[in-house]
């Protein structure tokens, strides 16, 4: 039991504005005073301290083929020790992280829950096995669905039940979350060297469209009544002039409605906010695209930040892999993941005085300043855009125009006509960060115990060393910055894991995954799945996660 | 300078990055000067026997070395006599003086080295003056003889300086080379594959891929990526 006292509480779920409140925490979970005795509680005293809730990753390359490709690909990322073996497992990475440094890292920072955000269904095992072996947090996966091949046959067919069915299938097999939707076509299309430009291509060999793909995933993710909606990487990924694609993609939304949450979420937009024909001329079209998602209440975004550094790209967009590869002349590896997917991965670096990387930093920040703190949230779509031990720069630029003026003086002038940075005044409030990296994301995933602090969530807090009522986040950008990179406690489940930066206590989160079987036929698509799988190198008896097999599981059911 | 002999037979690879600043230290910091045994960390005297003779900046390593990784690394001056073959690693990352092998050395010899000197009068082994693993710049500068053999690998990434080998080398000699020179007075495998830029000057025989164009300045290539190293008989 514990007595967190005199906190000043910021929790945007519950519109608590920096108020001083003492929260009690019993069996992992936030309970009112009175079912606790006081005289058996640990006492935290956390007068003049920021109290909110652990922080939520909602999009970030954390378990799977493709990290650990990447790892096997960059050998030099591992001669950063973190931890040295001991007490707690040993933990290297300079910004590609090993399992444990994942979950180390994520802690010191005050965050409890990330999300891998790409997981091939039949990669789902050792996504699993490595997401098993991260400590700290409570975590989940996203398995793709926008280029699988029975995927574009329900669609071919238009046979909306068949659809639902393989959602619902794939999801409990994967042991995954959601839907996940990468260049949606494209890959497809890059099995014969090519890629899909606008929603209204054809994928080759199939009688569809990434509109279509779109458009029918969406509707059957809302007729399942999933807790997350459709998570989209928009087509045109990293090509000047993308951003008339998001736009028109996020339209697609439209007709959609959810009272809970959005009905579509489009990830790392900085990556697919481009205006211009070519890197020559390209500008940046965060504004256009913030204005369409401000006017629209049925749609989220994350920023995918580019943090100047070490960053590697991945991503199941293997076209756009291939694309960064000849532009940089990096390492590349593809992976074709049989008939259901793709991937890249690309070592990169983000230098100030490159005009696109600069671009690309601004455009980040133009877009989490720009959109409404209720429907952005921030992401650096790690390892993609850089390190997620970085966000609290992001979360302090956001808050300060005085920090980001000096930020600007650093990099490349050519941010200064590409982009509107310089002339954005806002500042965004410490509660709408609050909002951005705890309540927001956790709303968006559906996950209705975290995110806040309200009775019955889960005891998933953070207390850093700010007080809200005597900082000006404005001027004090470097204590912000400061406070947010080591909170002085991160509790996870009523559990003391971290005190001012250091890891105190090794703990395993859960794995969240989602059960829509009851909402399906799914007589409706067996025949199909056991069709296909002629073509899988394993058998369908082999395919899957069990239950059993995850260390500490925990089914969310749809009904 | 000092004299370092190994007092046992190593039964698991020691890490030591001896350079010739020991010999300015006191004797009794040299013998406490950290080293690795397997996954241990040892005082240097608890492994080796070691004399002091004069203040010369000088290190002599009598014996077998040949487990002992990372000797002469980052060293910027003075000189290492190695009357015995070395482990890996030797001269890694090495700014100046001058190493001598008197018997064989092992992989990575002088990777990323950006100045200095190093004769191996025995073998080397693979990935000589190459870039550490996942870097993408091997040697810089400095030279590195080789009066023996050479394996594969040799001057990978290399962006400048010198390789000189008077035996036979290996496969893949001057891979994704930027800059510099890599004699081979023996012969040897595959040379220049995604050559950018310097040259490789062979005596004897040598495998060339069919991606460099005949001119007067020698083989020129790698045209796959462009490139515009020179391959030519010595
Ligand atoms: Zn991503």
């Amino acid at each position: 039991m514990l007595w967190i006292r005199n906190g000043i509480v910021i929790d945007p779920k519950n519109k608590i504005k920096a108020e001083k409140m003492d929260i009690f925490v019993k069996n992992g979970k936030i309970v009112p005073e009175g079912e606790v005795r006081r005289e058996e509680c640990r006492v935290i005293d956390a007068s003049g301290k920021l109290v909110v809730a652990g922080g939520v990753d909602m999009h970030a390359h954390i378990a799977g083929s493709k990290i650990n490709t990447g790892r096997t690909m960059r050998p030099e990322e591992m001669r950063v020790v973190r931890n040295v073996a001991g007490k707690f497992r040993a933990a290297v990475g300079r910004v590609l992280l090993t399992a444990p440094a994942i979950g180390y890292e994520y802690a010191k920072m005050g965050y409890t829950t990330s999300f891998e955000a790409a997981q091939p269904p039949i990669g789902a095992l050792h996504t699993h096995e490595e997401l098993d072996a991260i400590p700290m947090i409570d975590k989940a996966a996203l398995p793709v669905f926008g280029n699988w091949h029975l995927v574009f046959k329900c669609i071919e067919e238009k046979n909306l039940e068949k659809l639902k069915a393989l959602i619902a299938w794939a999801i409990e097999r994967s042991k995954g979350f959601g839907v996940k939707v990468v260049n949606p076509g494209g890959v497809e299309a890059w099995m014969y060297g090519g890629n899909v430009k606008s929603l209204d291509d054809q994928v080759p060999g199939f009688n569809v469209t990434p509109r279509e793909i779109i458009t029918m995933l969406i509707k059957a993710n809302e007729e399942l009544g999933l807790p997350h909606s459709v998570h989209l990487h928009c087509n045109n990924l990293g090509v000047p002039g993308n951003f008339q694609t998001t736009i028109e993609s996020i339209k697609l939304a439209k007709g959609f409605s959810n009272s809970k949450r959005q009905v579509l979420h489009v990830t790392h937009v900085q990556f697919n906010a481009y205006a211009g024909s070519s890197w020559r001329d390209a500008a940046s079209g965060a504004a256009e695209i913030a204005k369409v998602v401000n006017s629209m209440d049925n749609v989220t975004i994350d920023m995918g930040q580019p943090i100047f550094g070490h960053a590697t790209a991945m991503t199941g967009d293997a076209p756009f892999q291939f694309t960064l590869h000849k532009l940089t002349g990096a390492r590349w590896s593809n992976k074709d993941t049989e008939v259901e997917t793709g991937a890249g991965i690309v070592p990169l670096v983000y230098l100030p005085n490159n005009p696109v990387h600069a671009l690309q930093w601004a455009i980040g920040l133009e877009l989490g300043l720009l959109v409404d703190s209720n429907k952005v949230a921030l992401t650096t779509d790690y390892p993609n855009g850089g390190p997620f031990t970085e966000y609290p720069y992001v979360m302090a630029m956001l808050m300060s125009r005085k920090m980001r003026e000096g930020e600007l003086s650093k990099v490349n002038a050519y941010v200064q006509k590409a982009t509107g940075l310089a002339s954005i005044d806002v500042e965004k409030t410490l509660y709408e960060i609050i909002n951005m990296t705890r309540s927001l994301p956790a709303r968006i995933l559906g996950l209705q115990n975290k995110g806040h602090l309200g009775i019955g969530a889960d005891a998933d807090i953070a207390i850093y060393n700010l007080n809200p009522l005597e900082t000006d986040t404005s001027k004090d950008f470097e204590k912000v910055y400061k406070a947010f990179k080591s909170a002085e406690y991160t509790i996870k489940s009523g559990e003391i894991i971290s005190r001012n930066g250091e890891i105190v206590k090794e703990v395993f989160g859960r794995t969240f995954w989602v059960d829509a079987r009851k909402k399906v036929d799914m007589e409706a698509v067996m025949n199909d799945i056991r069709d296909y799988f002629q073509y899988y190198s394993v058998q369908l008896g082999n395919y899957g996660v069990e239950e059993r097999w995850i260390k500490k599981p925990e089914r969310l059911e749809v009904v | 300078m000092i004299v370092i002999k190994p007092k046992k037979y190593f039964e698991v690879c020691v890490e030591a990055e001896l350079t010739p600043e020991l010999a300015t230290k006191s004797m009794e910091e040299v013998k406490k000067f950290k080293v690795y045994y397997g996954n241990r960390v040892v005082e240097l005297g608890e492994l080796f026997e070691v004399t002091k003779t004069g203040d010369e900046k000088k290190l002599v390593l009598e014996g077998d070395f040949s487990r002992v990784k990372w000797i002469g690394a980052r060293m910027a001056d003075g000189e290492i006599i190695v009357r015995g073959s070395v482990g890996a690693n030797c001269g890694a990352f090495m700014k100046g003086g001058r190493i001598v092998i008197e018997g064989n050395a092992d992989d990575w010899l002088g990777i990323e080295m950006s100045g200095g000197e190093i004769i191996v009068k025995g073998n080397a082994a693979n990935l000589v003056g190459c870039a550490y693993y996942g870097d993408a710049v091997g040697m810089t500068a400095g030279k590195i003889l080789i009066e023996g053999n050479a394996g594969n690998y040799i001057g990978e990434k290399m962006n400048g300086g010198e390789i000189v080998i008077k035996g036979n080398a290996g496969d893949f000699v001057g891979t994704e080379m930027r800059a510099g020179v890599i004699e081979i007075h023996g012969s040897c495998g595959f040379v220049g594959g995604d050559m950018r830029g310097g040259e490789i000057r062979i005596k004897g025989k040598f495998e060339l891929l069919p991606t460099f164009r005949k001119t007067e300045k020698g083989w020129v290539g790698d045209v796959n990526v462009k490139g515009e190293g020179i391959v030519k008989s010595l």
